[in-house]
């Protein structure tokens, strides 16, 4: 038993000894402190006071990207964007005359990092203008960074309400329209339909998502207005993977239309749900999760698309201004189709552009204003604002038909007069 | 009614799906008193693997599990060699916190490699159900279920009938006794590592058809794995199987009858209030605290 | 611990540091963007040194303490939107819901030992998650809470942050060192050390733990609060994520898990790192892949912390001289020690010290006037404690059963100790009695039968409330806490369930001069600010008599008190047991040492087979042939000239 016990001891006989030699350590640390508040001191300026631009040099747009983490996919898309739109801005000779550089940051999908982030852009880097980032997660504390330091914020991404309830006046959203007009486009098209064909019942499933629930509840408003019944309603939470019993409560209703808020795989897994229950509605809505085409396609079969409806800010096929050019360029330097997050984050480099060169310098409040009055034009169409930053357009109303989407609403930009309607069961 | 019933089935279809998730998780815990962390970031890696070979060849992700089996065996082994056994002595939380961290590396390799969105395999029967009157059930859901109850029965069997098995299972019992009569402390131990692992073979394969994943998808395994190993009382392979059922019912009866948003919840609902009546679990009564 | 009497020196480098910190944003103010860098690093520290005291200190893993940033962040922007006010001012109400929830959750979980905290406390941020996005009328859901920006003027942004997360910072070290310096700080690192042993010390452990986890969480809410408003907004996602939590294991493990200011410098490391992987590591490289390794790292290869790894590297590079600071206050009360020569010993510690060093005060070189003083002092307290009234029954075992299993190892077993009495318990090996101490002491629960105490039924209570009623033990194998100081270790036990107890101090006050003083009861003084696992075993027996001491116990314990303790120690041994029970302690003592207890104790039970054979006087016990026969066995018949070696080495009956 003895024998067992002193082994402990041998490596801990000094633990008198450090006493004295904390002198050294303490030392050490105030030598270290020192150093780093003179490496760290800089003669600044306040940041209020902006310097004399330098007109020689390149504009500088800072942005920061969720490249990692989380939101990796779509900040991924909105890079590939923005350098779409520089390479495509310099090789016509810049904005001003001035060469265009973007300088991106990760922020890793971390609302800290992003702050930190855009602090630096702004009183560090001392950008020229800023571009804004993805997911409203990261918009809404981003955005406020750049509303205090009084820059202009044109963000591609970021459409939920409460981002224009804050008065702020820097914040431009450079899409169509907010989450709750998003339906509107396909609520127009179900009152174009005789009464007699407009469905009866609805089922409303929704992602518990800034963008999709809004889009959803605001929807079944007006379709109850309309007299459609509403037979269910759920809000699943964003990590949701199996949708079998949404899908059987569904069933079970047999509503004429389902409109999902549909981020993305809960799409696919509501549709995969619907048709191991052989339930097949007569019309399929479904907000962004058809968009993203060829992933979409592949998780429910491309034969299970035909006829589902989604709303979109943007299309490959459209006329707008400049499009063509986009989607030649994207497709040249990514060998892919462009996704909707990388023409959204063109558009936004295309509203900052346009102010840029029509008030003839970076001056952050004249830019605002200028946007706060005018329209752009932008590859998702005309584009302006009310004061809190709000788009005032609408959204697209797409449909797959035959494996490939086409524009079916409003009427003016629509890429074919065919609707399938209603949806053919699944295959 | 049809509902009920429906849900019922359904609730214990995932609960045979989740007890053997779980049972790679309560052996090793059993065996050597390590809460692997990384056991959600193994099931995710097999799906990932699963995916791949399934996206390659066409091969059905369930009879992958043969190919994936053996290889988280060998997988296991090799973790528990080279970092596992680095810290056996030290005290139990420094386990968590090494196989923590091990969780965020894969997670983070998978990042790295497969890039951070969902997926799923996708074989050809996996939106098929067989219908028993009204009650439907996917053949996805039944297939990962059968393919559950074969592997817990195999490891029933290896576990009581084989010397391997009652030598972990000795060790698992009294670990002091079971090196007296000549079961060797560390080999014993990487081979229940090995076998913890190796059932993630089969219950990642079932994963990358029932539910799409990603690299973070591990969260939420592992903490639906804890709360079962929880609720059953740790290490005890009978209540993970019970606590799989009791959880996979209410999974289901709060998400067709409450609310999908706090479905999940009820899973820590339950575990809270387990601990709070029992807190050693439903067949915890193994995990007897040493003397004092 | 030896960090302890560091401190000044170690307090003086972070004033230092702090001084550096104030006056940064005077020298520097207008870069909003390091002042952010350098606020971002506070919080974590913030976090991290809150980790540190149930974590660190209890030894107790918090997976999921970003929960209570969450919370704190939660509860004050609520609160602000409803009541229309600054969310600054009401920032500290961010700390209480923190402490509440910890409460709660502790209260349901922290009840028991081991593993199910860690899981639990995963399990609860996903929670706190999975409620915030639910509970819409409250947070919003998932579109979370915006507030208003920041009041002041845009030149001065990040500065009050900074200023305010530079302040709490220096509260939550400055709790966490008061909290170590505490009996409560010993008591969880009491807990870390041995859980078991802590609660027969009257470490009210459930308490302990509770009150540790809530004492984690304060800070922690209360910066959630102003980091809510340094964002503007809060929703569930960012507020309850797991990577913060990881964040904190990480700093606080880099730096020195349980140490002061480890958790602070890993924060910094950590922090630094990440930005510095931002700004200039490109937006390839996954962070949770550089965080997973380096936490993998960090256990494996520095599983003390940088900090404590690099003490230890600069003491092996710089081997120094040695310096007794405590020591002489423990030779100034112990003048017989006087004479050892102090250098001497650090190396001997590894062994039975040798005859000539043995360290015990041997009364006969001093006359020893101030030992005797204090010692006599010491007994009148325990006789005042005892209200000795010899022969009334103190201990009462009736009908108590225990099986393991198949395996009986109390069997109905009585058995009374009177008050005043040195009663020994004797048996072969397997026969029960450290079990039946088990039971007696609450380490395990009987099966059957009842254990009265002094007049109170105590065989439900928790065995810190057995330690609160008098009644302590020591074991077979020394218990003590091996990690913490001699002293540390006598200051740990609780003798009540007193809060003001609870927050006495363990290093300077009355407390602590109380374990000084029966340290040097057992002549241990000297050793006081040594870590009790490097003392010989002999002397860790004896400072865990005065362990036992320091829960003034009417009824002690004694499990092979003699086992092996060499001669020399052993008889210090003895010494201090007649002392005790001449001044109304009462013993209960298991011992293989056959002579030693026929000549310390009366009466003698002897144990066999889970239950008492024999009992009486040590002259007729030894005569008693059922005892030759429990002992040696049905077949043994005495043959004198042959004595088997079994009896030589336990130098039993004969």
């Amino acid at each position: 038993m003895t024998a067992s016990i002193p082994g402990e001891s041998e490596t801990r006989a000094g633990s008198s000894h450090e006493v004295p030699r904390r002198r050294g350590r303490a030392r050490g640390a105030v030598t270290l402190a020192v150093v780093a508040v003179l490496a760290l001191t800089a003669c600044g300026q306040r940041p209020s006071e902006t310097a004399a631009s330098d007109v020689d040099k390149p504009i500088v747009v800072g942005v920061s990207l969720p490249l990692t983490g989380d939101f990796a996919q779509p900040g991924g898309e909105a890079k590939r964007g923005y350098e779409v739109w520089r390479d495509m801005v310099n090789a016509r000779g810049g904005i001003l005359g001035r060469q265009v550089e973007i300088k991106i940051t990760d922020d890793a999908s971390n609302q800290d990092t992003v702050v930190a982030d855009y602090t630096k852009l702004i009183t560090q880097d001392k950008v020229d203008l800023l571009l804004g980032t993805f997911s409203s997660l990261l918009n809404y504390p981003a955005s406020a960074v750049a509303e205090k330091n009084g820059m202009v914020f044109v963000e591609p991404a970021g459409g939920a309400p409460k981002m224009f309830e804050r008065n702020f006046k820097y914040l431009f959203f450079a899409q169509p329209a907010t989450a709750p007009h998003q339906a509107d486009v396909f609520v127009d098209w179900i009152k174009s339909l005789p009464e007699a064909d407009r469905p009866k019942t609805a089922a409303y499933p929704s992602q518990d998502d800034p963008f999709a629930q809004p889009v959803i509840e605001s929807m079944r408003k007006q379709l109850e207005a309309l007299g459609v019944e509403t037979v269910y309603t759920s809000l699943y939470p964003a990590d949701t993977t199996n949708f079998q019993t949404v899908a059987s409560s569904i069933a079970g209703k047999k509503p004429d239309l389902i409109a999902q808020g549909a981020v993305f795989e809960d799409g696919v897994g509501l549709v995969r749900g619907l048709k191991q229950l052989n339930y097949s509605p007569k019309i399929l809505f479904q907000t962004s999760a058809p968009s993203n085409a060829g992933q979409y396609s592949d998780g429910v079969g491309v034969a299970n698309t035909e006829g589902v409806f989604y709303t979109v800010s943007w299309n490959e096929k459209a006329s707008t201004p400049l499009n063509p050019d986009f989607v030649a360029a994207y497709t040249k330097a990514y060998s892919a189709a462009p996704a909707e997050d990388a023409a959204d984050a063109f558009a936004a480099a295309q509203v900052l552009q346009a102010a840029t060169e029509k008030v003839g310098s970076i001056d952050q409040d004249k830019i605002r204003d200028w946007l706060h009055a005018n329209t752009v034009d932008t590859i998702l169409g005309p584009l302006s604002w009310g004061a809190t930053g709000e788009p005032k357009g609408r959204f697209l109303l797409a449909q797959w038909q035959s494996g490939k989407v086409e524009v079916v609403g409003p009427a003016d930009v629509a890429t074919t007069k065919t609707v399938v309607n209603p949806k053919p069961a699944w295959k | 009614m049809t509902q009920l019933v429906q849900a019922i089935i359904l609730g214990l279809l995932i609960g045979g799906v989740y007890a053997l998730m779980a049972s790679g998780l309560t052996l090793i815990f059993g065996v050597m008193q390590i809460i692997n962390i990384a056991q959600g970031a193994f099931l995710v890696l097999v799906a990932m693997l699963t995916w791949w070979l399934w996206q390659r060849t066409g091969i059905d992700p369930i009879v992958a599990s043969l190919v994936t089996t053996p290889l988280m065996f060998g997988f296991g082994w090799v973790v528990y060699r080279l970092l596992i056994s680095r810290i056996r002595g030290s005290s139990a939380s420094m386990s968590v916190l090494l196989t923590f961290g091990f969780a965020l590396v894969i997670e983070g390799v998978l990042n790295v490699v497969a890039g951070n969105r969902f997926r799923s395999a996708a074989p050809s029967y996996f939106e098929e159900s067989y219908r028993v009157g009204d009650i439907s059930l996917p053949k996805t859901q039944v297939f990962g279920f059968l393919a559950a109850v074969v592997v817990l029965g195999v490891l029933y069997f290896v576990l009581t009938r084989t010397w391997t098995g009652r030598a972990i299972r000795a060790a698992t019992q009294n670990p002091s006794g079971a090196a007296l009569v000549g079961v060797a402390a560390t080999g014993t131990a990487a081979l229940a590592f090995a076998i913890g692992s190796a059932t993630t073979g089969v219950g990642g394969s079932i994963l990358s058809v029932l539910y799409p994943f990603f690299p973070a998808s591990h969260y939420d395994w592992i903490s639906r794995l804890l709360g079962i190993v929880v609720l059953g009382g740790m290490g005890s392979l009978p209540g993970a199987l019970v606590g799989a059922g009791i959880l996979g019912l209410a999974e289901t009866l709060t998400a067709t009858y409450g609310s999908l948003g706090w479905s999940t919840l009820v899973f820590y609902v339950v575990i809270m209030v387990v601990l709070l009546i029992r807190p050693q679990g439903l067949f915890g009564a193994k995990l007897r605290e040493d003397a004092v | 611990m030896t960090r302890l009497r560091a401190i000044p020196r170690a307090h003086l480098a972070a004033a230092l540091v702090l001084v550096a910190l104030l006056v940064y944003p005077v020298v520097n103010p207008w870069q909003p963007y390091p002042q952010a860098v350098m606020l971002l690093g506070f919080l974590l520290a913030i976090q991290a040194s809150s980790w540190n005291i149930i974590s660190g200190y209890a030894g107790y893993i918090s997976l999921g303490h970003s929960m209570f940033l969450g919370l704190g962040s939660y509860t004050v922007g609520i609160l602000a939107l409803q009541w229309g006010i600054n969310p600054l001012w009401i920032a500290p109400l961010g700390g209480v819901t923190a402490v509440v929830v910890a409460m709660l959750i502790g209260s349901v979980v922290l009840r028991t030992r081991g593993h199910a905290f860690v899981i639990i406390t995963i399990a609860m941020l996903l929670a706190a998650q999975i409620l915030a996005i639910n509970s819409r009328g409250l947070t919003h859901g998932s579109d979370g809470i915006t507030l208003e920006l920041p009041f002041w003027s845009r030149d001065f942004q990040n500065i009050p942050f900074y200023y305010l997360f530079l302040g709490l910072l220096v509260l939550t070290v400055l709790f966490s060192a008061w909290l170590r310096r505490t009996k409560f700080g010993t008591g969880l690192v009491a807990i870390r050390e041995d859980e078991g042993k802590a609660a027969s010390i009257g470490v009210d452990t459930t308490r302990f733990k509770i009150v540790g986890y809530a004492a984690s969480a304060f800070f922690i809410g209360a910066a959630g609060g102003v980091y809510s408003y340094y964002l503007t907004f809060i929703n569930p996602v960012g507020s309850f994520t797991i990577l913060g939590s990881v964040t904190i294991v990480l700093a606080a493990l880099a730096g020195g898990r349980g140490t002061l200011y480890g958790p602070v410098v890993g924060a910094f490391l950590v922090q630094l790192a990440g930005e510095a992987a931002t700004v200039y590591g490109g937006g390839t490289q996954s962070r949770v892949l550089l965080f997973g390794l380096a936490l993998m790292l960090v256990v494996l290869f520095v599983p003390k912390g940088i900090l404590p790894a690099l003490q230890a590297w600069w003491l092996r590079r710089h081997p120094a001289d040695v310096e007794y600071t405590d020591q002489a206050g423990a030779l100034g009360r112990a003048p017989s020690t006087a004479h050892e020569p102090a250098t001497a010993h650090v190396p001997a510690f590894a062994h039975e010290p040798a005859p000539g060093q043995d360290p015990a005060p041997a009364p006969e070189p001093a006359p020893g006037q101030g030992v005797v003083t204090v010692r006599e002092r010491a007994l009148e307290r325990a006789e005042a404690a005892g209200r000795v009234a010899p022969g009334e029954v103190l201990l009462d075992v009736r009908g108590v059963s225990k099986t393991f299993g198949g395996l009986i190892a109390v069997d109905g077993a009585g058995l009374t100790v009177r008050k005043g009495s040195v009663t020994a318990l004797i048996g072969p090996n397997g026969s029960g009695k450290t079990t039946l101490f088990n039971l007696v002491t609450g380490g395990m629960a009987a099966d059957a039968g009842e254990i009265w105490f002094d007049g109170e039924r105590i065989d439900a209570m928790r065995p810190w409330r057995r330690g609160h009623l008098g009644l302590g033990r020591t074991y077979q194998v020394t218990r003590l806490f091996k990690e913490m100081t001699v002293q540390e270790n006598v200051v740990a036990p609780l003798p009540d369930s007193r809060w003001r107890t609870m927050f006495a101090g363990a290093v300077s006050g009355h407390e602590a001069a109380r374990a000084r003083e029966l340290l040097d009861i057992v002549g241990l003084g000297r050793f006081a600010g040594q870590r009790a696992g490097s003392l010989s075993y002999g002397q860790q027996k004896l400072v865990e008599l005065a362990q036992v001491l320091m829960l003034r116990p009417k009824l002690i314990l004694l499990d092979e008190p003699a086992g092996g303790v060499n001669p020399s120690l052993l008889g210090r041994l003895t010494e201090v047991i007649r002392e005790l029970n001449r001044g109304g302690v009462t013993f209960l003592v298991v011992e293989h040492n056959i002579p030693l207890v026929l000549e310390l104790c009366d009466p003698v039970v002897v144990f066999s087979r889970g239950r008492p054979i024999a009992e009486g006087p040590p002259a007729t016990i030894r005569e008693d042939p059922v005892v030759l026969d429990a002992y040696l066995g049905d077949d043994w018949r005495p043959a004198p000239d042959d004595p088997p070696r079994d009896v030589t080495t336990r130098e039993a009956v004969q």
